[in-house]
């Protein structure tokens, strides 16, 4: 049976209007901090083009502005500029060499965005201020309106130059056609405000102007909100109707979907691995229910099975796998291939994809160094090499693989009795299994390379010498350090002690968070589910701030408040001393204030800085090959930097 | 006595005035070079008369990429030689930034591990650095020599060496972040001696070495203090030509320029005990907030410094020097030290700029205001123009619409002018925003513009201009938004201009809510108010964090400080449900928790509306500011030039069509 039989659905040809799609994996619009200038780069022609490579049914771009009061972020795609067909043209070109149809999404942001970079007024429906951005825009008049039918006409326009075979209207998480259509924005009392028809009014005349721009031999997509999941927002009633209109028109081609306001409930957009899979099936499946248009459904699909199952099941017609296609480019050639466990699964992590994005930073992945830098030539690999690796983490895993796949000769000492190395500690709260796959996949990666893994044998200077390398890199990691406040007690520990299991906390426990990370949250969660009293207490004004950034905040918070955790800031510690009961008196200095407190405790578990295990690097000091580090045991931080040194590292040998 | 505006000499050099601009972010840059846009910025302020200025810092090594647009070195030369040359014709002293930020950087750019002294994790990124070894500290020195021979080979005067608040250098200087046991440790000076040294001979001797030397960390428990520092400054300048003094730390990061929270030159009297320090060896500059001539000259007459850096100063004012030369100092355009435009070391990469003078950091693309060769004189046949409203759009149009030779009339309903801003402008660091009304007024009458107060404009006064052909801007600024939440009536609602405007004495006794769900200055400044008049307070807020907006003007944890001392509690993810029976009901955002805020009278520090009354009434009349939508003063000032600029012909008219109507 070939393999793509494995799948009865994902791999079988749908029309969407005049294109033909040959699977029903879809690489989906979203952001990437590509664009320069406001004009599409290389990168984004080669970042498009590795995912057809790989096999996608279809690509959508990411969005082009149609209007100069749409600057919502710095690296937008200004498609208003006629100068963007030629950068057009390099990706159009690019997605064809593979056979792959390449759709652009273009939109205006309306509210959800600043006069920052435009230096003019935001436009949006009525004068009500984003969440995010909050800036209260001016509630376009008539005229205003025909330039923004006007600039949507003069975008498709310019992406039919350039090559496209489709055009998606955004008008689902962050759009002036959203902010219409929501009753959360739209206040307006003349015939684009009010009743439902009427918020639909702008959304209508633009899928009327973009056809009669496009002509029949270009596809025209819509994608729609089901659920904002904000008060007076859009809700799936609602988009269902408004799906109704659109199929109406006879001249749209199929529907995409999403779940959320980009500024307001971003983490249901983008979930972490803290929302199960499937959560946003409930909108393409009623929108299906409703139309015969094909429907795109989104939201976290990890695997060709889980996705598979959804189009079996008649949630939707194709699937939206973005990270997915972000972590492998191959995702869709693998599972075509009967290879699906060779996928570098995405961990729905968020920390250097999503996590990059609200920072204006280029797109990238914790786990696939080449993500973002697809047009950066990568040196051929000049002589085999012998090499080794010393440590199986993230850090030392990823030199290996990329080293063997380059040629190479590669063998891995690993001293614990698993692969892993600070994977499983991460992974070792049950809400954050799926961080795991970050070394699940280079493990698998590593077998299928030939590196040759010597698990639970120390790597000693002698034993590496003995080996006549090439080249070493070190990859030892790091271990707990004891904070200096911390004295001796036997009951002030480290995260890693609890998640590792050595020790097993009871009573009441304060975890003092100065990492501002998932470590805090992940031990205070577990220690909580296990009965334990806990208090996180921080020196920074949030607990676990970073949580923001990778959208796992709303999550965290939810769940301390289920589990009675309480959240302290502007805490430093001062010291720690023997309580009753065998128990810690914990002295702490509100900073802002200069006053003192203390916690009578059972325990204290420290989420801090760890120190480098660097005693082998040390020892190879004047060794008669190559020494590099990579990762924790040059300066602990986190899984990517290991990533990204293991593989510059062995790009370099 | 020695003015403030006459030369002085560095090194062999003349500095055409002792006014500094000194290094800072701008985002100016193309890539990490500097672009055109530095040139033209840099090039302003040199016409205007600055005496020396420090080019934005630039990285001396790839190992440091601390910001998206932070300029390396090696990418800078086109661009010091085109500052250089932009430079020469005034006389100033061009010196290149140099520096390397060391653990207060950011792997974010490079994806490589940052540099520092020692594996102290910055207490702003909590980020961990490798601690430097014998390459990396030989790497360092070699990139500043290396960096130095290409400013001066591109013709700058000089280099700046930074070991201020933000540099590696200061992380070798200080305990804080210095634990070494090596010579580097023993001898914290030592990384900044050998790279002075290396400095100085990539220089040569003729060329400015200029050090930025942080003289207080603000942490006295292993940082850096006056003391120490004065034995640094002692130590250093022997090998340098000119000596700024700075001050702040990982801690206090926002030290280094604060806004007008902290007093204006706060670094007098350090100033002047590392002078004395210094001896007489080398000119030192005063740094910190100095942004009135008056007190730049009270500084050099008392001997506190021999230089003053006036940055923000001439950000607001690019001819400043040349003003108080010509004894014209009340035409200088006032820097508020709001730092709400010109503190641009945010991830969005902002361009630097200035809420009253917009053009700064768009000098290559906004037309100068004011014709050059200064204004023109309204003759008898000169056009005419109405503006309505005299906040910060409306003033500014006349302004310039003066400037450019139309006789203006201004009329403003109410009895004051200023608008929002003078409003705005009460309470402590918030009082002297209307500083900015008065120059924009004083401007105006100068320039002969009729302002009348206590003059409401009607529909039918519009179509009289119109009719006389006298062209017509609504600048007639925003009004409160309702609440939006169910309201039993029991504790008043009053908007935020309206507590403002009247006394804390005056509202209800009792409870004071103050919500916020902005963010930004006025609602903490409102709460910082009602406290400091004795009134109990709680300010509302959505966020986790309350102020948090202020993160941008470096005031966030300062002000959350500030709250806290005075007493404000802060009811944090709170969205506010109803107000009712002495109290606002508030919902947890995320968990839904409910909750009440005792309140006896509530202040609405909310997104304001358009005020669009006259607009309604003659849609497709031009208008600036806030009655297109509320926002700040610097979309005010730039919305009130623009349209000013658009009825003199030097920037194309907006296209109105003919029957343009609001539509709602």
């Amino acid at each position: 049976m070939s393999a793509a039989g494995t799948y009865r659905h994902l791999f079988t040809p749908l029309r969407l209007g005049p294109v033909t799609v040959a699977n029903r994996i879809v690489f989906s619009a979203h952001l990437t901090n590509y664009a320069h200038a406001g004009r599409p780069t290389p990168q984004h022609a080669a970042y498009y083009a590795a995912r057809a490579a790989g096999g996608a049914g279809l690509i959508v771009t990411e969005e082009h502005s149609t209007h100069p009061t749409d600057w919502p972020y710095e690296k937008l795609i200004h498609g208003f500029h006629r100068d963007v067909v030629d950068g057009y043209r390099r990706i159009t070109d690019a997605v064809h060499a593979h056979g792959v149809p390449v759709f652009a999404q273009i939109n205006h942001n309306g509210g959800q965005g600043s006069g920052l970079y435009s230096r003019l007024p935001v436009w949006a429906p009525s004068p009500v201020a984003d969440p995010l951005f909050r800036e209260v825009p001016k509630a376009v008049e008539a005229h205003e309106l025909g330039e923004i039918v006007d600039g949507y006409a003069t975008v498709a326009g310019h992406c039919v130059a350039g090559g496209f075979d489709g055009i998606e209207l955004q008008c689902s998480h962050s759009s002036i056609v959203r902010g219409f259509l929501s009753p959360a924005t739209n206040r307006r009392t003349d015939e684009y405000g009010g009743s439902l028809a009427n918020r639909a009014r702008l959304l209508l005349e633009l899928v009327d102007a973009v056809r009669s721009t496009i002509g029949p031999g270009c596809a025209l997509g819509v994608r729609l909100c089901g659920d904002e999941l904000i008060e007076g927002g859009t809700t799936i009633d609602d988009a269902v109707a408004v799906a109704r209109m659109v199929e109406a028109t006879g001249q749209v081609d199929y529907l995409n979907t999403s779940i959320g306001v980009a500024t307001a409930t971003l983490y249901m957009i983008e979930a972490s691995m803290q929302v199960p899979p499937g959560y946003a099936f409930y909108i393409p499946s009623a929108l299906r229910q409703a139309v015969d248009l094909p429907v795109v459904g989104v939201g976290r699909f990890k695997d060709p099975l889980q996705a598979d199952r959804a189009l079996a099941e008649g949630v939707c017609d194709l699937v939206g796998v973005v990270r997915g296609q972000i972590a492998d480019p191959d995702f869709a050639r693998k599972a075509r291939a009967g290879h699906a466990t060779d996928i570098r699964t995405c961990l729905s992590c968020n920390q250097e994809c999503v996590g990059r994005m609200g920072l204006n930073r280029w797109l990238g992945c914790i786990e696939n160094p080449r993500a973002g830098k697809e047009s950066a030539p990568v040196a051929a690999p000049r002589r085999r090499r012998r090499v080794v690796v010393v440590g199986g983490g993230p850090g030392g895993l990823q030199a290996a693989v990329t080293a063997a796949s380059r040629g190479h000769s590669v063998v891995l000492f690993e001293r614990q009795g698993r692969l892993g190395g600070q994977a499983h500690v991460a992974a070792a709260v049950p809400s954050r299994a799926e961080f795991f796959d970050v070394a699940r996949n280079l493990i698998t990666a590593a077998r299928r390379e030939g590196v040759e893994l010597r698990v639970g044998v120390e790597a000693t200077a002698a034993a590496v010498r003995a080996e006549g390398p090439d080249a070493v890199v070190v990859a030892t990691g790091a271990r707990p350090a004891r904070p200096w406040w911390a004295g001796e007690l036997a009951r002030v520990v480290d995260v890693r002690d609890v998640l590792e299991g050595r020790v097993a906390p009871e009573g009441r426990v304060v975890v003092v968070d100065e990492l501002g990370f998932h470590q805090a949250t992940s031990t205070a969660e577990l220690l909580a589910d296990r009965g334990c009293a806990v208090e996180i207490v921080t020196s920074g004004m949030v607990v676990a701030q970073d949580l923001g950034v990778t959208l796992d905040m709303e999550t965290w918070n939810v769940k301390a408040h289920a589990r009675g955790i309480v959240q302290s800031t502007d805490l430093v510690p001062l010291g720690a001393a023997p309580g009753a009961d065998g128990g810690v008196v914990l002295a702490l200095q509100h900073h802002p204030t200069g006053t003192d407190q203390e916690r009578a405790c059972d325990w204290v578990v420290c989420a801090v800085h760890q120190e480098p295990e660097d005693d082998l690097f040390h020892a190879l000091d004047g060794a008669p090959f190559e020494v590099h580090r990579v990762g924790d045991c040059l300066t602990p931080r986190r899984a990517h930097a290991a990533v990204v040194e293991g593989e510059r590292v062995a790009v370099a040998l | 006595m020695t003015a403030l505006v006459d030369p002085v000499a560095v090194a062999g050099r003349t500095a055409p005035s002792r006014v500094v601009f000194g290094p800072h972010e701008t985002n100016l840059g193309e890539g990490r070079a500097l672009g055109p846009r530095h040139v033209a910025y840099y090039a302003a302020r040199a016409a205007g008369g600055a005496g020396v200025l420090v080019t934005e810092t630039a990285s001396v090594h790839p190992s440091d990429w601390p910001y998206e647009r932070a300029p390396l070195a090696a990418a800078c030369g086109d661009g010091w030689r085109a500052v250089a040359e932009a430079c020469r014709p005034h006389g100033t002293l061009v010196l290149a930034g140099l520096g390397h930020a060391g653990g207060q950087g950011s792997s974010a750019h490079s994806q490589a591990a940052l540099w520092a002294p020692s594996r102290v994790a910055d207490a702003v990124s909590r980020e961990l650095p490798m601690e430097m070894g014998r390459d990396e500290v030989d790497a360092l020195v070699t990139g500043f020599g290396a960096a130095a021979g290409l400013a001066a080979a591109c013709g700058l005067d000089g280099v700046e060496v930074d070991a201020g608040p933000f540099a590696l250098l200061r992380q070798f200087h200080s305990g804080l972040t210095n634990r070494r046991a090596d010579a580097y440790g023993e001898d914290r000076l030592l990384v900044t001696r050998t790279v002075l040294g290396a400095v100085r001979d990539a220089l040569g001797p003729d060329r400015v070495l200029a050090l930025r030397l942080c003289c207080d960390e603000l942490a006295p428990w292993a940082g850096v203090t006056p003391e120490q520092a004065a034995g640094h400054v002692a130590a250093l300048v022997g090998a340098v030509d000119l000596l700024t003094v700075v001050r702040g730390g990982p801690f206090s990061t926002s030290a280094y320029r604060p806004d007008a929270h902290s007093p204006a030159g706060v670094n007098r009297d350090l100033c002047a005990a590392m002078r004395q320090a210094a001896a007489g060896a080398v000119p030192v500059v005063l740094q910190g907030g100095v942004v009135d001539p008056a007190m730049a000259q009270a500084a050099l007459d008392g001997g506190v410094a021999d230089l003053v850096e006036m940055t923000r100063a001439q950000i607001a004012e690019p001819a400043l020097v040349g003003l108080v030369r010509a004894g014209r100092p009340a035409e200088v355009r006032p820097c508020l030290r709001c730092n709400q435009a010109c503190q641009v070391r945010d991830d969005r990469n902002p361009l630097v700029t200035c809420v009253g003078e917009p053009r700064s950091g768009h000098e290559t693309e906004d037309p100068d205001p004011v014709p050059p060769g200064g204004p023109a004189a309204a003759g008898p046949g000169a056009p005419r123009a109405l503006v309505v409203g005299a906040g910060p759009a409306g003033l500014e149009c006349a302004r310039v619409l003066a400037a450019r030779g139309h006789r203006v009339r201004v009329v403003e309903r109410g009895t004051a002018t200023g608008g929002a801003l003078r409003a705005a402008s009460v309470g402590p660091g918030r009082d002297g925003l209307a500083a900015l009304a008065d120059w924009l007024e004083a401007e105006c009458r100068r320039l002969g513009v009729a302002v009348e107060t206590d003059r409401a404009a009607t529909p039918a006064d519009l179509d009289a201009a119109q009719a006389d052909g006298v062209a017509v801007v609504l600048a007639t600024g925003g009004r409160p938004a309702p609440l939006g939440v169910p309201s039993d009536g029991s504790s008043p609602v009053v908007d935020a201009v309206d507590a403002l405007a009247g006394d804390p004495a005056d509202l209800p006794e009792g409870p004071v809510a103050v919500l916020d769900p902005v963010g930004g200055p006025v609602g903490v400044g409102v709460a910082e108010w009602l406290a400091a008049h004795g009134r109990s307070v709680a300010l509302v807020t959505p966020d986790q964090v309350a102020g948090t907006l202020l993160a941008r003007t470096g005031d966030l944890a300062d002000a959350n400080g500030r709250l806290q001392r005075a007493g404000v509690r802060r009811e944090l993810r709170a969205v506010v449900r109803a107000v009712g029976n002495g109290a606002v009901h508030v919902e947890d955002v995320w968990t839904g928790e409910p909750r009440a805020v005792d309140a006896a009278v509530v202040v609405a520090c909310g997104h304001r509306l358009p005020d669009e009354a006259l607009y309604l009434a003659r849609p497709g009349t031009l208008r600036a500011g806030d009655c297109v939508a509320p926002r700040g003063i610097e979309a005010a000032v730039l919305e009130g030039r623009r349209r000013a600029l658009e009825i003199c012909g030097v920037l194309p008219a907006a296209r109105v069509p003919a029957g343009a109507g609001a539509v709602r």
